[in-house]
């Protein structure tokens, strides 16, 4: 009863821009967080992201459809947050175990041509099957109350979001500060050196590559679920160079610049989708119209800061580092680097 | 032959025309410290990269303890009790010189992946127990002040000491030392010459050392087997190498 009495606050269009808001940075912070565990620390370069993401959201999608009416919500729910999972585990394997053997940018290729294959089947399947072209509606299946409105369902799914990117962040966090995720740095660093001193390389990056991806399906079936609908066209090649961009702005092997970096790109989409508009919600600088113009060339400006990030800061804007070891940096007592004193 | 812990049986290596090792055999029997020497490009680094699986041989045989192990993999040999060095230092730079050891030690196989995840009790008896033993290692090697410090950001000595450190970690039978004391001065390559003959009778080792510096050699090495041009042209003790007149042949090029 708790919770619902929580939930009877009535969001106002501030609410529900804010609440929006943080469902999408919460969904490309997974998104983020999952191609940092394979990119970031794990050095492996897959391009293949989003078609893991697609495959989450489809598997949830069709789950929900097809036990709509006879598994009570929550179940239904969770049901298809584990097919989600699992759908994008197996796809991960499929291809990370021919692909991981081999040293290179083998495996960018591999997973671009994967993701696409995922796209255009989805496309091409018979529309009474997963939509088509056309999208596949996922039926609500998590109701705070009856009747229900819109600002309960925004409220409860950027809770939901939040607790979900808050445990993910937590279990990246213990798989790099475990043995595994030691030897999975090792490999990262020198694969040759890992192998000659008993760490199986192909085992550690395949069952990273395993786990990156079964955390994108997670996040696929989140924003399925959100959505209500879902089509081919929004898991595209431009969403693949979103998720790097959360990478490599907040840092490779960088948890907190993850998060901020989700933020950052989403809350400047958001904010640009409003230049010009008389009212605007609590926090959104008034932008006149004149703006606009930059809002259908986000994608483009997006990709431009990509490339020059590739080019300047290869390592991402942290770096390894995370936040609030810089904010101590900045701000804490300048202590002199550890390396000084062990050579007293 | 019976007794040997390890041997190198007639291999050949040749990387397209090129014969970089040619039917070479090696026979090292538990607790030898053997040395490996040749000038520059004598093939010996390319014959530690055949022993350890780094490369494959063309053709002939590893053995270990009688077994052909020419077909494992690199990592298989090392689990096998076959633990290196390297000549161009290959530690894992961004971690600290502690998580360079911990990362080696096998105890933390124990604990899979959802361990982990899941910082599970047995995670915690792991981490425990592989943090003690490299710990012990980094002290054995006197390396105790630098565990906290980015391996890469430590002096060249002591990272040639760390090498050996996470090569340790393994707990080895066979130790392959690839020029452990290049670019040392001569105290560090006194105070490594005690340390490799400690460490061999502390811990029960079989050594075999590559290394172009002749006193370092001649002074810890029961035998020596010296290559050239991919060949082996001797093999006996220090005194029988030094006098060899093909090795001198080979090191000050012949009078003739």
């Amino acid at each position: 009863m708790g919770a619902s009495a929580f939930l009877a606050v009535t969001l106002g269009p501030t609410g529900m821009w804010w609440t929006h808001l943080l469902v999408m940075v919460g969904v490309y912070a997974l998104l983020g967080l999952s191609l940092n565990l394979i990119n970031g620390y794990g050095r492996m370069f897959s391009l293949g992201h989003h078609g893991f993401w697609a495959l989450g959201a489809y598997a949830a999608g069709a789950f929900t459809v097809h036990t709509f009416g006879e598994l009570p919500g929550p179940l239904a729910f969770c049901g298809s947050v584990g097919a989600a999972m699992l759908a994008a585990a197996v796809g991960g394997l499929l291809i990370g175990v021919p692909c991981l053997r081999l040293k290179g940018d083998y495996l960018a290729v591999a997973t671009l041509g994967f993701a696409e294959i995922v796209r255009i089947t989805i496309q091409n399947l018979p529309e009474d099957f997963l939509g088509g072209n056309i999208g596949l509606t996922v039926p609500r299946v998590l109701v705070v109350r009856s009747p229900d409105t819109k600002g309960d369902f925004q409220l409860l799914w950027a809770l939901l979001l939040l607790l979900a990117v808050a445990l993910v962040a937590l279990l990246v966090r213990n798989i790099v500060r475990s043995a595994r995720g030691r030897m999975l740095l090792a490999v990262a660093q020198d694969e040759t050196a890992a192998g000659l001193l008993g760490i199986n390389p192909t085992r550690s990056k395949v069952a990273t590559f395993v786990l990156g991806s079964a955390l994108a399906g997670l996040a696929g079936a989140l924003y399925a679920h959100y959505q209500g609908t879902i089509a081919p066209q929004e898991f595209t090649f431009l969403e693949m160079v979103k998720m790097l961009l959360v990478v490599v702005l907040g840092g490779l092997g960088s948890i907190t610049g993850c998060l901020f970096a989700a933020f950052l790109l989403l809350y400047v989409e958001q904010v640009l989708q409003l230049a010009g508009q008389e009212t605007l919600p609590f926090g959104v600088p008034p932008l006149p119209a004149s703006w606009s113009w930059l809002a259908s060339w986000w994608s483009v400006v997006y990709a431009l800061v990509l490339v020059l990030l590739m080019i300047f800061r290869p390592n991402g804007l942290l770096g390894s580092r995370e936040l609030p070891d810089l904010l101590r940096g900045w701000f804490g007592r300048r202590k002199p680097p550890d390396s000084a004193e062990a050579f007293r | 032959m019976s007794g040997a812990l390890f041997e190198v049986d007639c291999v050949t290596k040749r990387y397209g025309g090129l014969t970089a090792v040619c039917d070479v055999s090696l026979e090292l029997a538990e607790g030898d410290l053997v040395g490996l020497i040749g000038p520059n490009g004598a093939g010996k680094t390319t014959c530690f990269n055949l022993i350890t699986g780094a490369d494959p041989c063309s053709t002939g045989r590893i053995l270990w303890e009688g077994r052909d192990v020419t077909a494992l993999p690199d990592w298989k040999r090392a689990r096998l009790g076959m633990a290196r060095t390297f000549q161009n230092i290959r530690l894992w730079k961004d971690m600290t010189a502690l998580d360079n050891v911990r990362t080696v030690c096998r105890e933390a196989d124990e604990a899979g992946w959802l361990d982990g995840l899941l910082r599970t009790p047995r995670h915690r008896r792991v981490e425990k127990a592989v943090t003690a033993k490299a710990r012990a290692l980094l002290a054995r090697l006197d390396l105790e002040r630098y565990a906290d410090l980015r391996a890469g950001d430590l002096p060249y000595g002591p990272q040639r000491k760390l090498e050996i450190a996470r090569a340790l970690a393994l707990e080895p039978r066979l130790l392959l030392l690839d020029e452990p004391a290049a670019g040392m001065n001569p105290s560090e390559k006194q105070d490594l010459m005690r340390t490799v003959e400690r460490l061999r009778d502390e811990l029960h080792l079989t050594i075999l050392v590559i290394e172009h510096d002749m006193r370092f050699v001649m002074g810890i090495c029961r035998r020596i087997y010296v290559l050239d041009h991919g060949e082996r042209i001797a093999h006996g003790t220090p005194d029988e190498i030094r006098r060899n007149p093909d090795v001198i042949a080979a090191y000050l090029g012949s009078a003739s």
